[in-house]
C-alpha cells in the first residue's frame, strides 16, 4: 500500500516498486499455476500409481493359486514325471497354505531331498504302521503332548462341545482329487449312517451320552461338529496313533456305494473280488489305516505301491502332501520307505548287520549288547529312547477271581500292599535291566505334570519285616512245617502268576520275586501261557495274579482323560469283569462292588462333565491318590530303555525321545517325513 | 499192474477223507476261533474292536454256525478245486500261496539232491572199506547233523555265513530282490542263501541213508555171487557196481515217499528260524491264529502229495526191483 504521507518518490522508483510488484505477483501467479501444476501432476502420478497398484493386485489376486508365500522346491523324484507332463509342478501339487514346518528344535537341521529309509517289520499287517510313523492327522500331538492343527488349517472349540474345522484350500488327496467337506460329509452321512456298513450306527467315538452330533458344513473347506455336552475325547482321538476317521476319499469310494455306483458294475466288482456283498467290498477297500490297497488315495506323507501279498513293501511319496520346510522345499524329505518282512527273532539281528536304516519296533532292551557291539562295524548307532509306559512290567492281582477265599484275600488293600513290600526293585533293576529303570509302582512318570513322587513310592520300598508284620496283623498264619502262610480255609498260599507270550523277560523278573515272596511266606508259581489263553483265564476269573505292563500313558496331562484309572474295559487284568460291565453296558460281566473302585468310576464320570482344567487337574489328582492307596496294580519297574537302530547319515532323529503308542504314535511326533540323509549317505542307499 | 495201481489209487480216498478230518478237529481244538485270536493281538496294540463289530465279522464268516457243517463246507470247496479264503490275508488261499510254493520247491529239491549226492558215495564208501577211518570220520559227521537239533545248526550256520561270508541274515535272497523278476542277480543272491537250509535239512536226512545204504551193500557183498564173481577174476569196481549196487538201491527209491513230508516239515522249522519265503512260517501263522481254511487246504494239499509221493515210489521201486514185481505173482 502506498504510504500517502510518504515523500513522493521518482517515478522510476515507483515504476521500479510497481515493476517488482508487478513482477512478483506475476511470479506468484506462476508459482501458484506452478504448484497448482505441480499438484495437478502429484495427483495424477498417484492416481496413476494407485491403479496400478490395484491392477498389479489384481494380476497377484488372480494367480494366487500359483503364487505363494515361500517358493516351493520340488523333489527331483518326480522331476521326470513333472517334465514328462504326467505330473503338475509342485506349486500347483501343494495346497495354497501349506503347513511350514521350522525345524527349530535343539538336534534339527534343514535338510534336502533324497534317499530311501529302509525297516523291518514281522507281518503284512504291519503296513499299517506306516500310517502310525507317517502320522499325518487332522490334529496332531505335537513333540510337548499339545495339540496343534495339521491336515486342517485351524480348530476353534467352543465350550468344549463344538468344534469348527477349516481345511487348507487346495489341499489334494495323493491321487490329485481335491480334499474338500464332501469326504467328511460322505462319511458321515454315506458310511457311518448307513445300516449295512455300521450295522449298529455311526461309532462309539462319535457319541456323547448316547447323543450323536450336529454336523454342519459351513462351505467346502468348513465344517462344524456341536454336541449338547463337552467331548474332551474328540480331538485325541483324531491325533491318536491308531486314529478315529472322520472322512474318506469321497470320489474313489463312491465307486463301491450301492448309493452311487451303478449296479451291475457294483456286483461285477464284487464277485471279482469274492467278497460277500457291496459293503464287505466298500470296508475292504476303504481301510485309510492300513495300508492294504495300492489305489487308495491317502494324506499321508508316504503311499504304498506294493499289492498283497508280498515280502517287501514299498512305500513312495505323497506328490500332494501339504507340508513344507522353511526353505520350501516339499517334505517328506526322503522319497521312499521300504518295509521289507522277517521272522521276529531276527529283527535285533538284521540290524545289528546293517539291514536297516531305521528301527525301534521288534527291538528289545535284551538287544541292545548286540546293537552296540556291532555299531562301528555296520555303521550305525544306537539310541536310548524312554518307554513310557507307567509301568514297563506290574503284577495285577485278579480282583475278580473266582475262588471265594483267594477273591477276599486279594481284595484287602493290607494284602497288595504287603505283597508290593515284599518286591526287590533295586534287584530287579540291576539284574534285568542293568540299572536303567526307574523303580515304582504303576503311575505317571516323572515328565508328566501332575507327577508327585510319593505316587511311585508309595508301598514301593523293599521291607520284608513290615511285610510279615501286615501279613500276621491280617490273621494270615503261617505252617509249622515249611512256614508258608495258609489261606483262612487252611490251604497253603501259593500262588500261579500267570504271563502270557513268549519273552523271558517276564519269566525272569518273576524268579527274582519268587525268592523274596518266599521270606514272607507265599510260594509263587510261574506259568507261561499264549496270549490268548493268558487273557481268557483272567477274563473267565480263573487267573490269581498276572503279570503284563502298565498304564499305557505314563505322561498324562490333566486334558487327558483317565480312562485307564477306573474300571473301563475287559482288558484291564486286575478286574476284567468289572470292566466287561462297563463296556457292554450292563450285558457281561459283574457291577462293581468294591467302593474305592466305584470312586474311580464317579470320578471318571465328573471328568467328563469337568468344564475347567482345574477341576480336571483336581479329578486327576483324587483318583491317583486312590490308585496310589490301594495299590490296585503292583508296578515293578518303568522308564525301561528302547534301543533305536538309526544308520549313520540319517538326520534328525533325537538322540533322546519318547517310545510311546498314544500320544506319541513312535516316530510320528518326531516327525519321520523331516528325516533326511547326508549327500554321502545318500548314494549308500539308492537301491 | 493196471489192478494193483486201481487198488492204490482207491484206498488212497478213504485215506485222505480220514486225514481232512483229523486236521479239520484238531485246527479247530482250541478254544475261540480267527476272531479271538484276532482281537487278543489287537487288544495287545491298543487297538480296540467293539462286541458288535465282532458279532458283525461272527456273521459274514460264519463262526456262528455248528462244526460239522463248517467240515462240509469246507470239504465240497475242496473237491471243486476252491482251496477257501484265508482271513489273515484277506486273499483266496491259492493267491497267498501260489508265490511261496516255488521258494519251497527249490528248497526241498535243493535238499533232495543234496541228500543223494551226500550219502550216495559216502554210503558205497563205507560199505566197501568197512571199519577203516575214513569210515568212522564220515559216519561220524553224518551222526553229529543228526543229532543237532535243526534249528541250532541253522543259527550257527547263518551266523558264519554272515561273519565269513558277508551274507545277509535270513530270508533266501537279499532283501531288495524280493518280489522282483528273476534275474541272474536274484539267482546269484538265491544261492547264497540257499546252502544253509539245504545243509542244515540234509544233514539229518543224509546220516539215515549212508546207514541204509551201508547196510544194504554190506549184505550184498557178502553173498555168494559175489565172491563168485571176484573168483572168476571180474574187475573189483564192476563186480560192485553191475549187481550188488542195484540190489542195494531200494531204500534210495522206497525212500522216496518218505523223504517227502519229512524235507517238507523239517524244513517248516528251518524255514522259520532263517524266516525263510517258504511256505512253513505261512502255515505257522495260519495255525497259530486258527486261520481255518489256509491252514487246513494247505494241509490237505501236503497229505495229497505224501500219498502220490508214496505211491510213485511204490511203483518206481516195483519198475527198479523185479523181486517185487513177481514177488507178488511167485506169492500166490
Amino acid at each position: 500500500m502506498i504510504n500517502q504521507y510518504a515523500p513522493a518518490r521518482s517515478n522510476r522508483a515507483q515504476t521500479n516498486r510497481a515493476q517488482t510488484i508487478r513482477a512478483q505477483t506475476n511470479r506468484a501467479q506462476t508459482n501458484r499455476a506452478q504448484t497448482a501444476a505441480a499438484q495437478r501432476r502429484s495427483t495424477l502420478l498417484a492416481a496413476a500409481a494407485g491403479l496400478g497398484l490395484l491392477a498389479g493386485a489384481l494380476v497377484w489376486g488372480l494367480t494366487a493359486n500359483r503364487a505363494h508365500a515361500l517358493d516351493i522346491v520340488d523333489t527331483p523324484f518326480f522331476a521326470d514325471a513333472v517334465a514328462a507332463g504326467t505330473l503338475a509342478p509342485v506349486a500347483d501339487r501343494a495346497p495354497r497354505e501349506p503347513l511350514v514346518v521350522k525345524l527349530d528344535r535343539p538336534g534339527q537341521k534343514v535338510g534336502q531331498h533324497g534317499g530311501d529309509i529302509r525297516t523291518l517289520m514281522t507281518d503284512a499287517k504291519d503296513t499299517r504302521q506306516m500310517t502310525v510313523y507317517g502320522y499325518a492327522r487332522l490334529v496332531k500331538y505335537d513333540r510337548d503332548f499339545e495339540l496343534v492343527p495339521d491336515i486342517l488349517k485351524s480348530v476353534d472349540v467352543e465350550d468344549g462341545r463344538s468344534f469348527t474345522f477349516t481345511l487348507r484350500r487346495g489341499h489334494r488327496w495323493s491321487d490329485g482329487a481335491p480334499f474338500t467337506t464332501e469326504d467328511f460329509r460322505y462319511w458321515w452321512e454315506d458310511m457311518a449312517h448307513n445300516e449295512e456298513l455300521y450295522p449298529v450306527g455311526p461309532p462309539a467315538f462319535m457319541k456323547v451320552r448316547d447323543a450323536y452330533p450336529q454336523v454342519e458344513i459351513l462351505d467346502e473347506v468348513t465344517i462344524r461338529y456341536t454336541w449338547d455336552f463337552p467331548n474332551p475325547d474328540f480331538l485325541p482321538g483324531l491325533a491318536g496313533a491308531s486314529p478315529n476317521y472322520i472322512y474318506a476319499p469321497a470320489h474313489y469310494m463312491k465307486q463301491f456305494h450301492v448309493k452311487y455306483a451303478d449296479p451291475a458294475e457294483l456286483q461285477a466288482l464284487v464277485e471279482k473280488e469274492g467278497q460277500r456283498n457291496w459293503s464287505a467290498l466298500h470296508t475292504r477297500r476303504g481301510r485309510l489305516y492300513r495300508n492294504d490297497n495300492v489305489e487308495l488315495p491317502v494324506l499321508q506323507p508316504w503311499k504304498v505301491e506294493t499289492p498283497s501279498p508280498s515280502d517287501r513293501f514299498v512305500f513312495s511319496r505323497n506328490p500332494y502332501y501339504h507340508k513344507v520346510d522353511v526353505n520350501g522345499l516339499q517334505l517328506p524329505y526322503v522319497d521312499r520307505v521300504i518295509v521289507n518282512l522277517t521272522e521276529k527273532k531276527l529283527v535285533a539281528g538284521k540290524a545289528a548287520t546293517g539291514d536297516l536304516d531305521l528301527q525301534g519296533r521288534y527291538l528289545r532292551f535284551d538287544d541292545f549288547t548286540l546293537l552296540k557291539q556291532n555299531e562301528k562295524n555296520h555303521g550305525y548307532k544306537t539310541l536310548l529312547w524312554r518307554i513310557a509306559k507307567g509301568a514297563h512290567l506290574a503284577l495285577f492281582p485278579n480282583l475278580n477271581n473266582k475262588d471265594p477265599v483267594w477273591r477276599e484275600v486279594l481284595r484287602d488293600a493290607e494284602f497288595r500292599r504287603a505283597l508290593s513290600l515284599a518286591v526287590n526293585r533295586y534287584e530287579i533293576n540291576r539284574v534285568v535291566y542293568f540299572g536303567l529303570a526307574l523303580e515304582g509302582q504303576n503311575t505317571l512318570l516323572p515328565g508328566s505334570p501332575l507327577y508327585k513322587p510319593e505316587y511311585r513310592e508309595a508301598w514301593s520300598d523293599f521291607n520284608i519285616r513290615k511285610a510279615n508284620a501286615i501279613l500276621d496283623r491280617l490273621g494270615l498264619k503261617r505252617r509249622r512245617m515249611d512256614g508258608l502262610r495258609m489261606l483262612p480255609n487252611g490251604e497253603p498260599m501259593e500262588i500261579i502268576v500267570e504271563t502270557g507270550g513268549t519273552s523271558t523277560e517276564e519269566t525272569d523278573v518273576l524268579q527274582l520275586i519268587t525268592d523274596s515272596w518266599r521270606e514272607i511266606g507265599i510260594k509263587m508259581f510261574i506259568k507261561p501261557l499264549s496270549l490268548d489263553n493268558m487273557r481268557r483265564r483272567v477274563f473267565a476269573g480263573e487267573t490269581l495274579i498276572s503279570i503284563s505292563s502298565g498304564w499305557e500313558n505314563g505322561l498324562a496331562t490333566a486334558a487327558m482323560s483317565p480312562t485307564e484309572q477306573a474300571p473301563i474295559s475287559q482288558v484291564q487284568l486286575q478286574w476284567p469283569m468289572w470292566g466287561q460291565y462297563h463296556e457292554t453296558n450292563g450285558k457281561a460281566g459283574e457291577p462293581v462292588d468294591m467302593p474305592e473302585a466305584q470312586e474311580l468310576l464317579d470320578l471318571l464320570d465328573t471328568w467328563y462333565r469337568a468344564k475347567t482344567d482345574a477341576e480336571k487337574r483336581q479329578i486327576w489328582t483324587r483318583m491317583l491318590e486312590i490308585q496310589s492307596e490301594n495299590v490296585f496294580s503292583i508296578g515293578l519297574v518303568a522308564g525301561v530303555l528302547q534301543p533305536i537302530v538309526v544308520r549313520d547319515g540319517l538326520n534328525n532323529v533325537p538322540e533322546e525321545g519318547l517310545w510311546n503308542w498314544d500320544p506319541g504314535a513312535h516316530f510320528g511326533i518326531y516327525g519321520m517325513d523331516t528325516f533326511w540323509w547326508d549327500r554321502d549317505a545318500l548314494k549308500l542307499t539308492q537301491q | 499192474m493196471l489192478g494193483y495201481l486201481a487198488h492204490r489209487l482207491l484206498v488212497m480216498i478213504p485215506t485222505l477223507l480220514v486225514i481232512s478230518v483229523f486236521v479239520f478237529v484238531i485246527i479247530q481244538l482250541p478254544p475261540g476261533d480267527y476272531l479271538t485270536t484276532l482281537v487278543t493281538e489287537l487288544q495287545a496294540q491298543g487297538e480296540t474292536m467293539s462286541q458288535e463289530r465282532l458279532e458283525y465279522y461272527r456273521k459274514e464268516f460264519g463262526f456262528g454256525e455248528p462244526v460239522v457243517k463248517q467240515y462240509f463246507v469246507w470239504l465240497f470247496g475242496l473237491l471243486q478245486g476252491n482251496l477257501g479264503y484265508s482271513f489273515e490275508h484277506e486273499l483266496p488261499v491259492a493267491d497267498v500261496v501260489g508265490d511261496r510254493a516255488l521258494l519251497t520247491v527249490i528248497v526241498s529239491l535243493g535238499t533232495i539232491i543234496f541228500v543223494y549226492v551226500v550219502s550216495f558215495p559216502i554210503g558205497v564208501y563205507s560199505a566197501v572199506r568197512q571199519y577203516s577211518p575214513g569210515d568212522y570220520a564220515l559216519t561220524f559227521v553224518g551222526f553229529i547233523g543228526l543229532a543237532t537239533p535243526n534249528f541250532l545248526l541253522a543259527l550257527v550256520l547263518m551266523y558264519l555265513a554272515n561273519e565269513y561270508f558277508g551274507t545277509s541274515i535270513g530270508g533266501l535272497m537279499d532283501d531288495q530282490f524280493k518280489d522282483q523278476p528273476m534275474s541272474w542277480a536274484k539267482m546269484v543272491s538265491i544261492l547264497e542263501h540257499l546252502w544253509v537250509p539245504v545243509i542244515v535239512i540234509g544233514t539229518s536226512g543224509t546220516a539215515g541213508m549212508i546207514r541204509r545204504l551201508r547196510a544194504n551193500l554190506l549184505d550184498e557183498l557178502h553173498k555168494q555171487y559175489v565172491v563168485t564173481a571176484r573168483a572168476k577174476g571180474v574187475p573189483a569196481g564192476k563186480a560192485l557196481i553191475k549187481y550188488p549196487l542195484r540190489m542195494a538201491l531200494n531204500p534210495f527209491i522206497a525212500d522216496i515217499g518218505n523223504i517227502l513230508p519229512e524235507i517238507i516239515s523239517g524244513s517248516a522249522i528251518v524255514s522259520i528260524v532263517l524266516s525263510l519265503e517258504t511256505t512253513g512260517p505261512m502255515l505257522l501263522r495260519a495255525l497259530q491264529s486258527q486261520d481255518m481254511y489256509l491252514a487246513g487246504s494247505f494241509l490237505m494239499f501236503l497229505a495229497l502229495l505224501t500219498v502220490l509221493g508214496t505211491l510213485i515210489s511204490d511203483l518206481a521201486l516195483a519198475a527198479l526191483d523185479p523181486r517185487i514185481r513177481l514177488g507178488a505173482d511167485l506169492a500166490k
